[in-house]
């Protein structure tokens, strides 16, 4: 015990509190990085607008075969042609799509470009597909298909 | 008395001071996981929502009894009074998919050019962590006389509608 008390080289106590002192400076700094990471992906998660641009694209392409069956229907009925009555109907959706997505910040457009047939004619199993634009910003990412092209047979 | 050691006393209390920062940075951070766990919930939350409002949309009539386009078709166009909501189909089908979530539904539909918004399903106010998912359908007269509905469409007519679905937990 008198040896202890009277023995003054320390260094290694003193070395090794220094050395723990710094392996926990360094990994405090790896806890914070690793939450801030955490927070800036689930942030990002939250802010990227995945399901939006999926909606829009899968809702138009259902829409697409939608507006054709019931061009066929009112083509039944009018004297108006089957192109004709698909934009019509197109447009229609188009605005409302418009304005659904306004009524929260955002702005999508979906413009008919062409109904591609066969053979040049219109009938109910000629029209094979549909080529449709597709824009989607709500400020922050900015999304666009041109054209899309829908498969509507 | 012994004074000799005074350069390692100094470098002990250096490294106590040390060790005393650390240990309140470490308790400091604390502040910044709150937040990223808080998120995680909400991404979460997020996708569930989604996830169920895309099954109900896409799955097979041998899956489920009626699908999200019938749910809405079937709408008698009546606000509900809290706390039943008047849109019984999609309340079963969103209380089975989102277990212990509570939520609210509003639909979103223009109308001769104007933005109408009624709420179907209404489960309370939602707490500050809620987030909104949202899906369309369209409508067709055919659609909605096939499931009763009230929507007054013509037959030349299709009517998307936005499916807002306000979800929370309690």
């Amino acid at each position: 015990m008198e040896s202890m008390r009277k023995n003054t080289k320390g260094q290694w106590i003193a070395l090794s509190g220094l050395v723990i002192s710094l392996i926990l400076i360094g990994l405090a700094a790896l806890a914070n990085q690793a939450a801030i990471a955490g927070y800036h992906s689930s942030n990002a998660a939250l802010e990227f607008p995945k399901e939006n641009i999926r909606e829009l694209n899968s809702h138009t392409r259902d829409n697409a075969r939608i507006i054709k069956d019931l061009s066929f229907e009112i083509n039944s009925t009018s004297n108006e042609t089957i192109p004709f009555i698909f934009e019509q109907l197109f447009d229609n959706y188009s605005t409302q799509i418009q304005n659904l997505y306004a009524s929260h910040g955002e702005t999508a457009d979906v413009s008919l470009v062409s109904i591609n047939s066969t053979n040049g004619t219109f009938g109910i199993d000629d029209i094979d597909l549909i080529f449709v634009n597709i824009t989607y910003n709500d400020g922050s990412t900015h999304y666009v298909s041109q054209p899309e092209i829908i498969e509507v047979r | 008395m012994n004074n000799k050691a005074q350069l390692h006393t100094l470098e002990g209390l250096g490294a106590a001071v040390l060790m005393t920062l650390t240990i309140l940075a470490i308790t400091q951070s604390t502040m910044i996981v709150t937040p990223q766990n808080a998120l995680a919930v909400d991404v979460q939350l997020e996708q569930m929502s989604s996830d169920a409002l895309a099954v109900l949309d896409i799955a097979s009539m041998a899956s489920v009894q009626y699908n999200l386009t019938e749910c809405i078709a079937s709408w008698d166009m009546a606000e509900p009074t809290y706390p039943t909501g008047n849109l019984d189909n999609l309340d079963t089908a969103l209380s089975y998919l989102l277990p212990g979530i509570l939520y609210n539904v509003d639909l979103a539909y223009t109308k001769s050019g104007n933005l109408n918004v009624e709420k179907v399903i209404i489960n309370g106010p939602p707490s500050t962590n809620a987030v909104v998912a949202r899906r369309y359908v369209t409508l067709t007269n055919q659609t909605v006389n096939n499931m009763g509905g009230g929507w007054s469409l013509q037959d030349d007519e299709l009517r998307v509608v936005e499916v807002r679905m306000t979800a929370w937990k309690v």
